[in-house]
């Protein structure tokens, strides 16, 4: 039976899938056209058609972006994509987040940064054009078989964007042709990517990943063509670039971790980010050995291995993200899209590719038979590679845990403290790299005179150790003796850079990029290590932690701070308080005053209002945004963990209607006989009897004779240090008694003066109402010492590079013209 | 040649390192049974039992949040976690517990849990307001 489904536009889809297909085929045509123009260059047609396939591609990649943003833009709910992962109330900007919160949509940014890339290499890279865009190709028509979403042999291959919600799930409303109109909105999208850094971090990171694959084909290139020593010239300046835009990426992320997340650090050794990190170090270290070859003809084999495996490693990453296979160990959240197999099998391709041309190549690679000097520059930029490598190794193998579950079926669990289990390693591999990165500057390629070296060395290491010293001093690190070795390598290398970078200012601006790079990556491990190791939760429980049971043996104190509305707390210095709150759908704003009083006068020196948000958002509860506080020497981290629920009515009952008890609202009265002079308590304060008034008047009521009248005078403090009045009144008319209530609403009480016992005293009654539940808020505060060293790291770091790249392109430039 | 082998030993010799302390530090998943009986650490996966209230009062105490899990054998047990209540716990569907047994209790020093994430082919909301429509 078909049924003819109302209000759906189809023709997008439909479009997208076309081009999906189109992209597929064009990628595989070109491949294969650039593959037989790789084998016959006398033959230019094979070249003519390959460009034009790649040309097509191109234009249909945009095409397959332009529609699916269309879908999600226009809110077409009838497509899975925009359904899961938008909403119509996201602003604009975060639909293009919800661009790449699936998959499909982050395989498609990889396709059209690739297909950039292509486009530039297609122009710049002459005789090269062949048998780099060959495997450029192969790797585009892989990358278009993740969207195509189409069954082949009972196995579907691919997961397509543009897949309708009825395809997609099953449902009963399905069956009715106007299901469209019962869907009114999209599921939205994961509020914590809705922040700008996952606007730019996703498509900086897949940038660097994407750009990974030239430096890659390159090295098949020329191992393909045996042009072995010719690809290193033009992959330098790509692996530069790669390698800049992959670290900035990756750091990207984990600044939108330290402001988005709540986690509490801006690195936490998540299977994730290892995933990124591992192929860029093994770059990183490729870069430094074919520096060394360019300049001494050693590691050529090492140099050619790690540009080719740090492009397979991409795809591992993307297989373990991607496939489901990590499972329980991360905290991200990712599904199986059913392409686990077709994963490995893009893992596989790759692999092979490298293997085979290595193996087949193997005696004609250029290898030098000849050691080292070991007062050379080659040789200790080989040994720092090595240990890049090493410290890659043991990433891989401890984030590798689930993959070898799923392979030998064993039930390993990953290290308990994975943070600790992580930085023993990386933190020794740290200093060693730091060390190597500021010895290398003192030698010459070659040969070293070692008398010069020395001295030179020793000059620069009495230097460092004596910043060192400061350093350690100011920043609180001299706890760990492994903390105060790094700080002592971190500072070396800063020195020995700034020694050269000193020379480049004299004249040897060629040096620059290399100096600059490495002084950014040791400012940046020394943010790391003093954030890390010295930040410090605030917000202990100041009070102790209450000891409820089975908690009085904790060891370590509770995180949380609880903060009722505008009564403040001592934390650490400050003196904060919950003055309110501020609702902009669908965030709540938090405000936390932050008061800093000098120690002496009393009088405020400082004083700031943090607000932490927190969406309650109804599919995944309350998602708490941290807000920080910036200094220069340290940030104050601070996130709700805990809130009341918004939408619980508040105790706001209309009084309007009085029901048939006058005492509706009100709990259970106390009675109390009274005299003179008591004071008694109620729930938000106390009430002093100042007397009894005899001559009392009621105001709509003129007494008759013999009527008696009194008024029983209360003085009400509530516990804010307010005082109210109030005089409930008892008349005795004809021989029956009456008694006139007095109620303050401010603290919801009612009070009654009921009767009068000669002797005993008079008898009052008090009415309250149930408190308003009075707002509060948890919250837990982190402090992060010199946080700002990893930031700024991290652009000067950038910098290097991109004076790298320059430089090495004018290299390219000169030679080759 | 001299050099490559030292290199060649030194290297063996981390690799070795590395894998060793990759086990020891590599932990088990177990049940509440396994934990009993061992004093370290180690991870527990379960369900968390829907059925009994989960304690979670901040005006009292905003570090003391504790909960029922059944794991994997069926075995319930009062699980403690010196925090706040993690954010959407109740949605949770599986739960990955870290820490040890402390007499009857569990506590549990980290929780990470699966919930049904969006990309879950779960249900199609449809609102009441707009079936009324047809």
């Amino acid at each position: 039976m078909d049924i003819k489904f109302q209000g759906e536009s189809l023709f997008p889809g439909q479009f997208g899938q076309f081009l999906i297909i189109l992209s597929f085929g064009t990628a595989l045509l070109s491949c294969i056209s650039y593959f037989f123009a790789t084998r016959h260059k006398e033959d230019t047609s094979w070249h003519k058609i390959a460009r034009i396939s790649f040309f097509i591609n191109i234009a249909s990649v945009i095409g397959i972006g332009s529609s699916l943003f269309y879908i999600i833009y226009s809110h077409l709910f009838e497509y899975h994509y925009a359904w899961s992962h938008s909403s119509r109330t996201l602003p604009v900007y975060y639909i293009i987040s919800s661009f790449w919160e699936g998959q499909e949509g982050s395989f498609w940014l990889w396709m059209f940064w690739q297909s950039l890339l292509a486009l530039i290499v297609l122009f710049r890279s002459k005789s090269w054009e062949n048998p780099v865009m060959t495997i450029i190709m192969l790797c585009q028509a892989c990358l278009a078989s993740m969207l195509l979403g189409i069954e082949v042999f009972g196995e579907r291959v691919g997961s397509s964007p543009f897949i309708l919600l009825r395809q997609a799930l099953e449902a009963p409303i399905f069956s009715n042709p106007n299901y469209l109109s019962m869907i009114a909105d999209g599921n939205g999208l994961n509020p914590l990517l809705q922040n700008y850094w996952m606007v730019i971090h996703p498509p900086t990171l897949f940038l660097g990943f994407a750009s990974m694959i030239v430096p890659f084909a390159y090295g098949i290139a020329g191992l393909w063509e045996r042009k072995y020593k010719e690809w290193l010239k033009p992959a330098l300046p790509w692996s530069l670039f790669a390698v800049m835009v992959l670290g900035a990426g990756i750091i990207m992320g984990s600044f939108w971790a330290y402001e988005a997340l709540n986690f509490g650090g801006f690195w936490a050794w998540d299977p994730v980010e290892n995933a990124s990190i591992i192929p860029w170090f093994t770059l990183i270290a490729a870069v430094h050995v074919i520096i060394a070859f360019k300049n001494s003809g050693h590691s050529y084999f090492t140099a050619t291995f790690l540009v080719l495996i740090s492009f397979v490693l991409v795809i591992y990453a993307s297989f373990l993200t991607r496939s489901g296979v990590l499972g329980e160990t991360s905290v991200h959240s990712f599904t199986d899209l059913g392409m686990y197999w077709q994963l490995v099998a893009f893992n596989v391709v790759f692999l092979i590719l490298m293997v085979y041309f290595l193996v087949t190549r193997w005696k004609e690679l250029p290898i030098t038979k000849k050691d080292e000097d070991t007062y050379s520059r080659e040789f200790w930029l080989f040994i720092g590679a090595l240990i890049l490598v090493i410290a890659c190794v043991q990433i891989i193998a401890t984030t590798s845990i689930p993959v070898f579950n799923a392979i030998f079926k064993t039930k390993v669990a990953p290290p308990v403290d994975a943070i600790a289990h992580y930085n023993k390693w990386q933190a020794a591999f740290a200093i060693l790299v730091l060390t190597l990165s500021a010895i290398g500057q003192f030698l010459k390629y070659k040969k070293t005179t070692p008398k010069v070296f020395y001295a030179n060395l020793l000059i620069s290491f009495i230097v460092s150790v004596l910043l060192t010293a400061i350093l350690v001093y100011i920043t609180k690190v001299y706890t760990n003796f492994i903390y105060i070795l790094l700080s002592l390598a971190a500072i070396f290398s800063l020195v020995a850079n700034a020694r050269v970078l000193g020379d480049a200012f004299k004249g040897k601006w060629k040096l620059a990029g290399s100096s600059v790079a490495h002084i950014g990556f040791a400012l940046l491990l020394i943010g790391a290590l003093v954030a890390a190791a010295t930040n410090k939760v605030v917000s202990l429980n100041a009070s102790g932690s209450i000891p409820i049971a089975g908690f009085e043996d904790a060891e370590k104190p509770g995180e949380n701070l609880f903060l009722y509305i505008n009564e403040p707390i001592e934390m650490d210095g400050y003196t904060i308080t919950y003055v309110g709150d501020s609702v902009a759908n669908p965030n709540v704003y938090y405000k936390i005053n932050y008061e800093r009083k000098d120690k002496e006068t009393g009088k405020i020196v400082e004083r700031f209002q943090l607000t932490p948000n927190a969406q309650q958002n109804p599919k995944m509860g309350l998602i708490g945004t941290p807000s920080t506080r910036h200094y220069i020497t340290k940030d104050i981290y601070t996130i709700v963990t805990s809130a009341p629920k918004l939408d619980e009515p508040t105790e706001q009952h209309d009084h309007g209607h009085e029901g048939h008890d006058a005492n509706e609202g009100f709990e259970e009265p106390s009675t109390q006989m009274v005299n003179i002079g008591d004071t008694l308590r109620y729930k938000s304060g106390y009430i002093v009897v100042k007397g009894v008034n005899r001559n009392a008047t009621l105001q709509n009521m003129p007494l008759a004779n013999g009527d008696l009248l009194f008024a029983l005078q209360l003085e009400v403090h509530a516990a804010s240090g307010e005082v109210f009045e109030a005089d409930p009144k008892y008349l005795i008319k004809n021989g029956n008694s009456f008694d006139f209530a007095k109620d303050i609403n401010e603290q919801g009480l009612r009070l009654r003066f009921t009767k009068i016992v000669p002797d005993k005293g008079v008898e009052l009654m008090i009415y309250q109402k149930a408190l308003p539940e009075k707002k509060w808020v948890v919250m837990k505060a982190i402090e992060f010492p010199y946080i700002n060293f990893f930031w700024c790291g991290t652009i000067i770091m950038t910098v290097g590079f991109l004076l790298s790249i320059f430089r090495r392109n004018k290299e390219l430039k000169g030679k080759i013209a | 040649m001299k050099k490559g082998a030292i290199l060649g030993i030194v290297i063996i010799a981390v690799a070795i390192a590395m894998i060793i302390s990759i086990y020891t530090d590599s932990s088990t998943y177990a049940s509440f049974n396994d934990a009993q009986k061992t004093e370290e650490e180690i991870h527990v996966v379960g369900e968390l039992n829907k059925g009994k209230e989960l304690f979670y009062k901040p005006t009292d105490n905003a570090n003391y949040f504790a909960f029922y899990m059944v794991d994997n054998d069926g075995t319930e047990c009062k699980v403690v976690f010196n925090g706040s209540k993690p954010q959407d716990f109740e949605r949770s569907e599986q739960i990955v517990l870290t820490g040890k047994m402390v007499g009857e209790e569990f506590h549990a020093s980290k929780i990470l849990m699966k919930c049904p994430s969006k990309y879950n082919k779960d249900q199609v909301e449809v609102t009441e307001s707009a079936a009324s429509s047809v």
